[in-house]
């Protein structure tokens, strides 16, 4: 079976399905869905691979990511996404005394990646 | 909290504006809303978009303004040069470009053809068939009947209109001291956008007032930029009818590991020391270390803030006196690599959050001014750009 990740970063794989996504509207509804923990969890479990993600990224051309990269490069957008809720507002998977997040409209938001 | 700001320091500077409360009724008055329309939005330059959003002959936007029940189309002609005008076709009043949706349409056409029977009008506006032509009386003459201009006049690449049939002012004299202050900063080559809007339940004031001031900084931000902000406004300049400052901090010593990361990784964010200066010299002419970005607003309803390396905007767009539409705008430098890329994710998502922070206080502030229990606020010196707007827009409230 191909795998989901490069090499070495198999440990991550359990989070691809749900977590590995290509629009910045799917990233910002999936932590809007998520528990506390679940936010918590996938901060922690990205967290130590981050910047050798960016280093396997940055060895190919913007936009130009074989399969299993670009999904590895979702789970660090996806944490991007996520990174705010897990450092500054103590987990809590929506931004703390803010506006209905639901009424912000992106319209970059269906753009891939 | 600033021992700057307890001198009241900016009333000192600006003494002709006092220190008087402001009336509320200003946020919930129909006939100061009616007014406003009538004497500022129907007479005043508008920015209203940016030449890149139309990139080649025959690009276009659609734009609807609410409070003048029309809606402008903004066409590049095949000269190169951007036209305005109400998208209403001058069989029937038909809308030329049917819109979809509520918010801005954009799209490219060689002739823009109305629906409803084919009347056919140029990248000039220039009404250049219809249907059945020769069914048309004699008295109708094809030449007289383009679509209606709007005047529209470029400042640094920025679109503004004035749907006055003759204003009072052109755009340079409209700007002035303002247009030369913000002038030379490289908008044109920071143009990978990223924006937001949302239709809000207030007073267009209300959410332009919560942007024309640093002073909730500590509160309303102690999510996402906490102990960022330290140092308060400076450089205030009241230009004319426009306003703006420079918002400066010191950047917390230590950062939570993300964050960190993605400073060293990003080209460009508020919260990023860079050591050679993109700002023309207008800008921060104190040459402060501890200076962040400049707020503006430029009357009446649109704030241009520029950093080293990013831009934003606000605008406010009323809809009714209780209804106004809000747009953000963040531009930066396209990212080259995938590194830059998560950083300016990461650069994006936080500056979204700073906005919802923002936009939070909106429909609860203007819901309870209904209530007509308080009938003034009680301006801090800290935001005396908020009572510089209300200083601007009585003036012309007040004009014949």
């Amino acid at each position: 079976m191909a795998r989901l990740l490069p090499e070495g970063f198999e440990e991550l794989e359990p989070w691809v399905s749900e977590w590995a996504l290509p629009t910045q509207n799917r990233r910002w509804g999936r932590r809007l869905a998520s528990t506390k923990e679940e936010l918590t969890a996938f901060y922690a479990a990205v967290l130590p691979y981050l910047e050798r993600i960016l280093e396997r990224a940055d060895a190919h051309p913007l936009g130009q990511l074989p399969e299993p990269v670009a999904r590895l490069f979702d789970l660090a957008l996806m944490h991007a996404e996520i990174a705010p809720n897990a450092e500054l507002y103590d987990g809590d998977p929506n931004v703390p005394y803010s506006f209905e997040e639901q009424r912000f409209i992106a319209v970059h938001g269906n753009d891939e990646h | 909290m600033r021992a700057a700001a307890e001198e009241r320091r900016w009333a000192k500077t600006y003494p002709w504006l006092g220190e008087d409360p402001v009336p509320t009724e200003s946020c919930i008055s129909q006939d100061v809303y009616e007014r406003e329309v009538e004497k500022v939005f129907k007479k005043v330059w508008l920015h209203v978009g940016r030449v890149e959003e139309l990139p080649e002959a025959g690009s276009y936007k659609l734009k609807r303004l609410d409070f003048a029940s029309t809606s402008v189309l903004l066409i590049r002609g095949k000269d190169g040069v951007i036209r305005a005008f109400h998208n209403t076709c001058s069989h029937r009043g038909n809308t030329v470009v049917t819109p979809e949706g509520e918010w801005d349409n954009f799209g490219r056409k060689a002739a823009f053809s109305c629906r409803f029977h084919a009347w056919t009008y140029n990248d000039r506006g220039e009404l250049i068939g219809a249907q059945e032509e020769t069914g048309m009386p004699p008295c109708f003459k094809k030449a007289e009947n383009g679509l209606a201009p709007i005047n529209c006049d470029l400042w640094e690449g920025f679109i503004f209109i004035n749907l006055a049939p003759r204003p009072a002012q052109g755009l340079r004299e409209y700007l002035g001291e303002m247009g030369a202050h913000f002038s030379g900063f490289p908008y044109a080559e920071i143009t990978h956008s990223f924006t937001y809007y949302t239709y809000l339940n207030c007073n267009w004031k209300v959410g332009l007032d919560a942007f024309s001031e640093a002073y909730h900084v500590n509160t309303i931000h102690a999510g996402s930029f906490p102990g960022t902000f330290s140092t308060g406004l400076q450089m205030i300049k009241l230009l004319g009818d426009h306003r703006t400052t420079a918002v400066c901090f010191n950047p917390p010593k230590e950062a939570p590991p993300v964050a960190a990361l993605a400073q060293t990784k990003a080209r460009g964010s508020l919260v990023n020391n860079v050591q050679q200066t993109i700002l023309p010299p207008t800008l921060n002419d104190e040459k402060r270390d501890d200076y962040a970005f400049e707020l503006s607003v430029f009357f009446p309803n649109w704030l241009l803030h520029v950093s080293e390396g990013i831009w934003f905007t606000h605008q406010f767009w009323p809809l009714s006196r209780d209804r106004c539409l809000w747009e953000g705008k963040y531009y930066v430098k396209p990212p080259t690599t995938h590194s830059e890329k998560w950083a300016l994710e990461h650069a994006v998502v936080l500056q979204r959050n700073a906005w919802l922070e923002d936009t939070a206080t909106m429909e609860g502030t203007f819901f309870s001014l209904l209530s007509g229990s308080k009938k003034f606020m009680n301006l801090h010196d800290e935001e005396i750009l908020v009572r510089h707007g209300y200083h601007v827009l009585e003036k012309y409230l007040s004009a014949d």
